[in-house]
């Protein structure tokens, strides 16, 4: 009896060892984020921040899902060269291309643009972003 | 049989693990040296700049029944300041939190890179404190301190600090700026001008301060390059020859221990002005608030510095701001 314990007990201690090395098959990105079932693909909320990491709006972002804008208005004297745009997405959606710093927003006749993919990775919207300095 | 005494073994290695982990390590307290021992440590945290002190906190001691102490000194490898001293004094915390000091010597005499102070009360035990004032001419080296103590009995300690860096940058404190008036600030030389002079030292302003007001807009206090924009300079007349077009960063949260003095241990170091990359950088910085900064780097690329701004006044459309600086070429 104790000899089958024993040998269980060894059995027992494999299989947890077994079990926790197996990789699940989870799918993911060439990010390596997870891909869900999620389709919603929108921005919803956008954030611009200056070269002191304040925010430079003079109000909130107007953001049109079905236009695929955001409208914002910053303020007089806003160094446009140096901003850092944050962007709030729907859950598990990502950003194309993805923000790692400082960007130049000072063409403002060619609004810069940012593609939003779904959780899925099915749906994918490009939204533009439109800077207006406050005027004088 | 084997499964049996696989089975206890199975069961004796984690209480052996477990023993381990549990184990207390054996302390011993500490002998006190019967002679005349020494410590120290530095007291000031932050780059070391010219101008400033370094302070440390000296001790020594030695039993009663060995002697008492006759001389304490400390040697720099660089001669201070002549404002470099060593207290004469030993101090206690009393009940209402104040230090006490009781003298126990003469006021430190300095001779040459010494500093040294001569005990004329019966004294055993003590720590000093040493304030080394860093001369401009120990900017980017490194500087080294030996504080040695004397006993009545001939014994002597001595304890080696350092070495310690001493940093490239200047620094200038609380600059008086005023819309219209004194708002001609030169990075050379780090002061600032009023109409007057700043003509005469054309080449050398690379900043204007302004105030204004206007409606609709956030302008507040402001520092233009002179050659920036008309539209950040409203109703400005620069000086004949005032045509920099200086470099400047607006920043927020960044309150420098010595120039701000206020809690936050923050300290810009050679290294921030080293790594500093002002490329695309505008050269107007408007809409500045009491506590925030900018980093600035000159037109002929010979100096990067810090501006911050110690307080401004709405009202007094002024300003003070302090300054640290490093050069480049």
């Amino acid at each position: 009896m104790k000899r089958y314990s024993t040998m269980l007990l060894l059995l027992l201690i494999t299989a947890f060892g077994w079990m926790g090395c197996k990789k699940e098959d989870i799918p993911i990105d060439e990010d390596g984020l997870l891909i869900t079932t999620r389709a919603e693909c929108y921005v919803s909320n956008f954030e611009l921040l200056g070269s002191d990491f304040q925010t430079v709006r003079t109000k909130n972002a107007v953001i049109d899902t079905v236009a695929c804008t955001v409208n914002v208005t910053v303020f007089f004297g806003t160094d446009l060269k140096n901003l850092f745009p944050q962007f709030t997405l729907v859950t598990d959606a990502k950003l194309d291309p993805k923000i790692t710093g400082f960007t130049d927003f000072s063409d403002l006749a060619n609004p810069r643009t940012y593609t939003v993919i779904s959780g899925n990775r099915q749906v994918r919207k490009t939204y533009k972003v439109i800077v207006t300095v406050q005027p004088r | 049989m084997n499964a049996k005494f696989l089975g206890y073994i199975l069961w004796f290695f984690p209480l052996c693990l477990s023993m381990v982990a549990c184990k207390d390590d054996k302390y011993t307290v500490p002998q006190p040296k019967n002679e005349l021992g020494n410590d120290c440590i530095k007291r000031t945290l932050g780059p070391n700049v010219a101008g400033l002190k370094i302070e440390f906190a000296y001790a020594m001691a030695l039993p009663a029944t060995k002697g008492k102490l006759v001389s304490a000194q400390v040697e720099a490898s660089i001669q201070g300041d002549a404002a470099t001293y060593l207290e004469n004094k030993s101090y206690y915390t009393n009940g209402s939190g104040e230090d006490v000091g009781i003298p126990i010597g003469d006021p430190s005499v300095n001779e040459g890179a010494v500093t040294k102070v001569t005990f004329t009360k019966d004294t055993n035990a003590v720590t000093l404190r040493y304030y080394y004032v860093i001369p401009p001419a120990a900017k980017g080296k490194e500087v080294k301190f030996t504080f040695s103590a004397k006993s009545s009995n001939g014994e002597t300690v001595s304890y080696a600090m350092g070495p310690y860096t001493i940093s490239n940058m200047d620094m200038v404190l609380d600059l008086p700026v005023k819309n219209a008036d004194a708002c001609y600030i030169s990075i050379a030389d780090m002061a600032v001008y009023n109409e007057t002079d700043a003509a005469k030292n054309a080449a050398k302003i690379d900043l204007v301060y302004l105030y204004r007001s206007i409606s609709g807009i956030s302008f507040n206090h402001a520092l233009v390059s002179p050659a920036a924009d008309t539209t950040y300079l409203p109703g400005v007349v620069l000086p004949t020859g005032v045509n920099r077009d200086t470099k400047i960063r607006k920043t927020w949260n960044l309150r420098d221990q010595h120039l701000a003095r206020l809690q936050y241990g923050i300290y810009i170091d050679d290294v921030d002005f080293q790594q500093l990359d002002m490329k695309g950088s505008p050269d107007y910085a408007i809409n500045l608030k009491s506590e925030a900064g900018a980093w600035v780097e000159t037109a002929d690329g010979k100096y990067r510095a810090y501006i911050y701004m110690n307080k401004v006044d709405d009202g007094k459309k002024s300003a003070t701001i302090s300054m640290k600086r490093y050069t480049l070429k």
